[in-house]
């Protein structure tokens, strides 16, 4: 028992450090505003997750966004963005297992992760509309309108947090978990096999 | 793809040789003493703490703009922002609907020494302190969590694996990239799809790669005996030193001051 326990915090410490060497990969998406960026990092995350457990893939995530802050310092000095990182992936890891966990077949995993797509896109609506863009605006001493102007380069019928949110970070979301969705499916079919012969 | 995995420049300043956890426990305090400061006053006692621990630290000054340097833009950005945006105080300059005003000016240069303030006091953090110190520092520091069942020590072993190996799997990245490339992958043009595409054949081999390191590491650390935390004896050990209380009373000075004099 013990053994298989190492094993498994072994293998969550080496998904977070592939995890962390994804996140430099990360490239803004065309039509959105620029501060949104798109990264491949939660993909060890819920593999981690569907393999070792929601709980693996949480701490995943927490490590590889610790480790994030502590090489390469935050834009605020107060990790906003790692804090918006982790949310992100822990929604949709909670999410998305919790469906597969119950029978877990592929079409479950499928199901799981649309679900996971939409209630991570609401809730990080959210949470940017009441705490991520207004704790920018504190730390960095930032009107928010200025993210808004910046927001209107891409997108012109940007005019308001409200309609940045729902313009601007509510798609950005869903097409952020339809991505990692779609690269982690296979992934995990291809891995699967191998990872069974050494559990 | 070429990084730097931390910014950590070895040295034998007194910041240096101080223990990670009082270092940690500053910059925890000072991110929050930061925003006690509303005036002329305060504002200097700030900038004046930041400046002596540059000094002191002896870390070249280039190696910290290198650290600012990301975020310099945001600074200016800020700063740039703030002054156009109040509009309390006189006028100082006017033209069209440009205006800047004395109170515009005050703002912009609070808030600049503010971000400065706490960009530049962690990363000199990151600058003196190895990761693996910095996660020495939180496993004792966060040994109160056990009582919650929090899994401090299994955590920082985990970072700790992590750290260690992010040079061995960056390295062996860039070797599949370029076995995958000699195959015909491109990995860095085409459409998004394209891209997200050829990210699978990348992975795959890597985390297979890992979960056999994975393998091998716990053997190794089996046949050597490691059962957890209970009876571990350390090879990196956490002395507090005079040095360390003497951090934390220049950091409550500092606290008092800027209560004493805010307005």
């Amino acid at each position: 028992m013990k053994s298989t326990s190492l094993r498994k915090n072994i293998m969550v410490a080496l998904l977070a450090a592939i995890a962390f060497i994804i996140m430099f990969l990360q490239f803004p998406l065309p039509l959105f505003p620029t501060f949104l960026t798109i990264d491949l990092s939660d993909v060890p995350a819920i593999i981690g997750a569907i393999v070792y457990g929601p709980a693996a893939g949480i701490i995943i995530e927490a490590i590889k966004n610790l480790l994030h802050w502590l090489t390469s310092g935050s834009v605020t000095g107060v990790p906003i963005g790692e804090f918006a990182n982790f949310l992100t992936g822990t929604v949709y890891i909670l999410v998305s297992t919790w469906l597969f966990r119950k029978r877990k077949t592929f079409s479950s995993l499928i199901s799981g992760m649309v679900a996971g797509t939409i209630v991570t896109a609401i809730v990080m609506s959210i949470a940017n509309y009441f705490v991520i863009f207004p704790s920018y605006a504190y730390f960095l001493g930032f009107p928010i309108d200025a993210a808004v102007k910046m927001a209107q380069a891409a997108n012109h019928s940007i005019n308001d947090l409200f309609s940045l949110v729902v313009l601007g970070v509510l798609p950005f979301n869903i097409i952020k978990c339809i991505i990692i969705s779609i690269i982690a499916i296979p992934i995990y079919a291809r891995v699967r096999p191998r990872m069974n012969l050494n559990i | 793809m070429k990084l730097i995995i931390g910014q950590f420049v070895p040295g034998d300043s007194i910041i240096h040789r101080m223990d990670p956890r009082a270092k940690l426990i500053t910059v925890f305090i000072f991110v929050f003493i930061v925003f006690l400061a509303n005036n002329p006053w305060t504002y200097g006692f700030l900038l004046a703490f930041t400046v002596l621990g540059i000094l002191v630290s002896k870390v070249p000054f280039s190696f910290i703009y290198r650290g600012l340097k990301p975020v310099l833009f945001i600074i200016i950005f800020t700063f740039i922002l703030n002054a156009l945006f109040t509009r309390q105080g006189d006028v100082l300059i006017s033209a069209g609907w440009f205006q800047l005003t004395t109170a515009g000016l005050k703002q912009a240069i609070f808030i600049s020494i503010r971000l400065l303030a706490i960009i530049v006091v962690t990363t000199l953090l990151t600058l003196t302190t190895s990761p693996i110190a910095i996660t020495d520092g939180l496993e004792t520091l966060l040994k109160p969590l056990k009582k919650w069942r929090f899994p401090v020590h299994e955590f920082a072993l985990m970072m700790s694996i992590a750290l260690r190996f992010i040079p061995t799997l960056m390295e062996e990245t860039e070797k599949i990239m370029k076995a995958q490339m000699a195959r015909g992958v491109d990995f860095s043009s085409g459409s998004l799809v394209k891209r997200g595409k050829a990210i699978i054949p990348l992975l795959v081999p890597l985390f297979v790669g890992a979960f056999k390191r994975a393998e091998d590491l716990a053997m190794a650390m089996e046949a050597r005996g490691y059962r957890g935390d209970v009876g571990r004896t350390k090879f990196r050990l956490l002395k507090w030193h005079g040095r360390d209380t003497g951090l934390l009373s220049v950091l409550a000075v500092l606290t008092a001051a800027l209560i004493l004099m805010r307005g």
